[in-house]
């Protein structure tokens, strides 16, 4: 999991500066389709994807504002990570956040709702089932709809959104991946 | 006309010093001035030692000399234009041309079939190439990539040898005849293996197509005019600079200086009758001196060769002439060859030679020639068959053979008596100096026929995939011999294909410390530690590969291996693409490109990737097995079994191999030959632990649970901190319906920290454990 430093039940997230992410887990949306409800021309969807900082995401509408990532097959997924930065944003940092799931736009299902409180860096939600045991979401489809933002701002800025899954294991139809190192050592041919 | 031969005279020192941009640049001003397809072919071998192939590509276009079309077919080759490389060695018109350089262009042309897939006719001509030349060790190399090398004592053996004193013979041959020097190539390249009969007028005919090549050629480089195996470490550029195919031989006489052979033609141009002149006391350094002191052609071949050959023999505390002479001589006597006998008065007659002193050199080689003597005495007696004609033919002068201040390097102990005797005992020993040392050369040709042997052998075997016997062939070799980068790489990679990886790691670390700069091999050291996990001397070995060769496509595997060891495998591929740039006929860096696809999920790719590297290599088995793990995955398992099988097929040792071709076997519900098949794969290696997993996983689908659980607890006690292990003893239990083993042992699998999904998949079994086994879902 990735390192945090609050409890989930507030459901009020700060942010963290360095994003340090566990080994067995993966970026999984480069191969996905992004798309969000609306955006102010020069500050597109792209700037989402672009690893970098200081380029953001302007949405253009009314709210909620929406970013739409489909996979072309069912992922599992653990964790969603965004960036935002309430000193340099302010008004446009979005405070209350819902991310929903599904097959597709007809039946999303809301999944999480976070809020934060004048965040500053990257914000991880991870994406558990409701089971707590399952710390996975097998799904086609993630929404993030940004419900309302700080200081009551109309639009919202997004900096870098990314979203993490498990590895396949290396050994393919195998039930459990290996752990120790006399395995591993012979368990492909390189 | 004196300007011309000036030029090409600096132009070849220049080449030999390395020089090149003033060799080219001279060279140009050359043909610019004479205009001629000898001297394009010189300009030809500057642009292609100084890396311009396209250069030397558009100077020989369309050019129809034997050696101008071989070196635009290697400059084809070199810009990767297989087809015209190939038209150009072999003309269409011409039903069966003869190949320019003989062993060499077959080995040309030998390359540009593999490349172009026609594995045959490949092989074909390397074992011509072989045939021609039998220490041309790169085209056996081919022989065993392509896997049609036979057992390396039919190729470096009894015919061989034959062959070489045929050769020999035919140096004897051609040397007397060679008034201008104009030999062709040597005949250990040789096209054609001259009788004396022959010698004759082939040699005239030699002569008057090559005279012109002479004049203008006079350098090492264009050795093609100056026969015999002397020169043959130095016949054309290309040979030298790309293919190494020299023949040992000759590097015996790689001290033959050019200048020596400058003098040589130099004389012939300015006198066919070898004279004493000016050029001969041009020759510079001390150990040319000896050779100076031969006056005509052929005996300053003959002697350049026998100098050379004491260069390399020769002991500088000198043993006195004439004790050798003698035991020379009586050996020489009783040679049962018909011949002998004539040879042997020759022999007999000359005695105490001083002159011959610098001729014949220390005599380590006695003893070879003993431990030859069988096939030696056929040398000799080809010699003394040419000893005999030779000795009708000349009466050269020898006058200035009596040069004493050029004897300085020689056994100074010989007094040299008056001069007549000791012209006539110089030409006669010069004479004989043939004899010993085409018998020394065959002794020599005939230790390293059998190093080449074994060494031959223990490659064959190492692409054969047979890495247990390869090892035991390499360790045949001297201690010397063995402790050598590229032997210690080969063991590395037998022990690295028998899935022995420690191992591996030592002979390549040690292969490290002997020759550090060696890099081909070090691809797969990398891969090795990948195995290993050992990421510093990972990134060590990387960091040292990059700061010797920054263009190598195995540094740049080796970053590539450091980046997906830790799971990086974005910029993993990235650098194994930079590798594939740099060589695209690299099989294994394509191989690793599909590997980096694939753990990106990125199928199409990596089937691309794969493919590619067995276009260049159809026996590379790490990309049959690449081919059938994608297969796998998308669950093809028909073609995942064939591509296994083919695998298997090639590397028949891999206990890998064999174990995932059980795998897919059981993907196909051919349950009988998958276990069959990992039973083999426990077989073959006891310490790899997967094809124990694997089988009991399947002995668990086939319901065979007390089968499963026992190879699980043999499998515990081997490595008993594997959480998957437990993990799936786990489930057995639980399908017996044993519920707290079941607990127990997934909760030391929880212990061992899996990975998060298997934790996951660990915790929810637990939580099911009290449900019944019909509304279980699945685990």
């Amino acid at each position: 999991m990735a390192t945090e430093s609050e409890g989930e039940d507030e459901g009020k997230l700060p942010g963290i500066l360095n994003l340090v992410v566990d080994d067995d887990l993966r970026e999984m949306a480069k191969k996905a389709a992004w798309s969000v409800s609306s955006c102010k021309p020069g500050n597109g969807v792209h700037f989402l994807r672009d690893d970098n900082l200081e380029t953001y995401w302007q949405s253009d509408g009314a709210q909620p504002h929406l970013v739409n990532i489909q996979f072309q097959r069912k992922v599992k997924l653990q964790l969603l990570v965004l960036y935002v930065d309430f000193k340099l944003d302010e008004s446009y940092t979005p405070s209350k956040i819902s991310v929903r799931a599904g097959d597709g736009f007809h039946n999303l299902k809301e999944i999480k709702m976070v809020e934060l409180r004048k965040p500053i860096g990257w914000v991880s939600i991870a994406l558990s089932g409701t089971d707590p045991r399952e710390t996975f979401i097998n799904t086609f489809m993630l929404q993030l709809a940004v419900l309302s933002n700080h200081l009551n701002g109309r639009d919202t800025h997004i900096r870098q959104i990314r979203v993490y899954g498990p590895r396949p294991n290396p050994v393919p139809h195998q039930p459990f991946q290996f752990t120790s190192k006399e395995f591993t050592m012979y368990s492909s041919i390189r | 006309m004196a300007m011309e031969a000036v030029l090409v005279d600096c132009i070849n020192t220049s080449l030999r010093l390395y020089m090149y941009r003033n060799a080219t640049f001279l060279c140009e001003r050359l043909c610019a001035e004479f205009p001629s397809e000898i001297n394009l072919q010189l300009l030809a071998s500057c642009y292609l030692r100084n890396n311009q192939a396209y250069c030397a590509y558009h100077i020989l276009k369309g050019t129809k000399m034997a050696q101008s079309r071989y070196l635009f077919a290697l400059s084809c080759f070199q810009m990767d234009l297989l087809r015209e490389a190939e038209v150009a060695l072999c003309p269409r018109n011409e039903p069966n041309p003869e190949l320019p350089n003989g062993a060499a262009g077959h080995y040309l042309l030998g390359l540009i079939y593999r490349y172009t897939d026609r594995r045959k006719i490949a092989v074909d001509h390397f074992l011509k190439a072989l045939e021609m030349d039998p220490f041309l060790w790169a085209a056996y190399e081919e022989l065993c990539i392509l896997g049609a090398a036979e057992k390396a004592s039919d190729i470096f053996g009894e015919s061989a040898v034959l062959r070489l004193q045929q050769k020999h013979l035919s140096w004897d041959m051609s040397s007397k005849y060679s008034e201008s020097g104009a030999d062709d190539h040597s005949t250990l390249l040789g096209t054609r293996s001259l009788s004396a009969n022959d010698s004759s007028p082939r040699h005239l005919k030699q002569l008057h197509d090559n005279g012109h090549r002479e004049i203008a050629a006079h350098s090492q480089g264009t050795t093609v005019g100056t026969g015999k195996g002397t020169q043959h470490s130095n016949s054309g550029p290309p040979n030298v600079s790309l293919y190494s195919t020299p023949s040992p031989v000759s590097t015996q006489f790689s001290a033959a200086p050019p200048p020596l052979y400058r003098n040589a033609h130099a004389q012939s141009n300015m006198s066919m009758v070898g004279g004493e002149g000016s050029p001969r006391s041009a020759a510079n350094a001390v150990n040319q001196a000896p050779r100076k002191k031969i006056m005509d052609e052929g005996k300053l071949r003959k002697s350049s060769r026998s100098s050379s050959a004491r260069a390399a023999y020769s002991q500088v505390s000198g043993r006195l002439f004439s004790d050798s002479g003698l035991r020379r001589s009586s050996r020489l006597a009783s040679d049962t060859s018909s011949q002998a006998s004539s040879n042997a008065s020759h022999v007999g007659g000359n005695g105490p030679s001083h002159s011959s002193a610098k001729l014949f050199g220390s005599f380590p080689s006695t003893s070879k020639m003993n431990s030859g003597s069988g096939r030696s005495g056929t040398a000799r007696k080809g010699h003394s068959w040419s000893t005999e004609n030779f000795d009708e033919g000349r009466r050269i002068d020898a006058s200035d053979d009596a040069g004493s201040d050029d004897m300085a390097v020689s056994r100074s102990a010989i007094s040299v008596s008056g001069d007549d005797k000791t012209h006539l005992r110089d030409r006669t020993n010069s004479v004989i100096g043939v004899a010993p040392n085409s018998s020394r050369i065959a002794s020599g040709a005939l230790e390293l026929l059998g190093l080449l042997r074994t060494l031959g052998e223990a490659y064959r075997l190492s692409c054969m995939y047979r890495g247990q016997e390869a090892l035991e062939a390499y360790h045949k070799l001297s201690q010397s011999q063995y402790a050598t980068g590229w032997v210690l790489c080969q063991v590395g990679k037998a022990f690295f294909e028998m899935v022995d990886y420690l191992e591996a790691d030592r002979a390549f670390s040690w292969a490290r410390r002997v020759s550090p700069y060696t890099l081909e091999g070090m691809d797969i050291y990398s891969t090795v530690l990948y195995h290993l996990e050992e990421e510093m001397r990972l990134s060590f070995l990387a960091q040292e590969l990059i700061s010797t060769d920054r263009l190598s496509p195995q540094a740049w595997c080796a970053i590539g291996n450091c980046f997906s060891l830790q799971k990086d495998h974005e910029t993993a591929l990235k650098n194994f693409q930079r590798a594939v740039h740099l060589n695209p006929r690299f099989p294994y860096a394509h191989t690793l490109c599909g590997h980096e696809y694939v753990a990106l999920e990125d199928f199409d790719n990596g089937i691309k990737c794969f493919q590619s590297a067995l276009r260049s290599d159809s026996r590379h088995y790490n990309a049959w097995y690449g081919l059938g793990t994608i297969y796998l995955r998308q669950e093809k398992f028909g073609f995942a079994e064939h591509h296994f099988r083919r695998a298997f097929q090639i590397n028949s040792r891999s206990s890998v191999l064999m174990c995932y071709l059980g795998m897919a076997l059981h993907s196909l519900k051919r349950h009988e030959e998958a276990l069959e098949m990992i039973d083999n794969a426990i077989l073959a290696d006891k310490k790899n632990p997967l094809p124990m997993f694997q089988k009991a996983n399947i002995l668990f689908s086939l319901g065979r649970f007390d089968e499963a659980l026992k190879d699980l607890e043999q499998l515990k006690e081997f490595a008993p901190r594997e959480s998957s292990v437990y993990a799936l003893m786990g489930k057995v239990y639980k399908r017996l319906n044993r519920p707290e083993k079941a607990i127990f042992h997934f909760g030391s699998a929880l212990d061992l920290k899996p990975c998060a999904t298997d934790a996951a998949a660990i915790k929810s079994a637990i939580e099911k454990l009290h449900v019944p086994e019909e509304i279980e879902d699945n685990l």
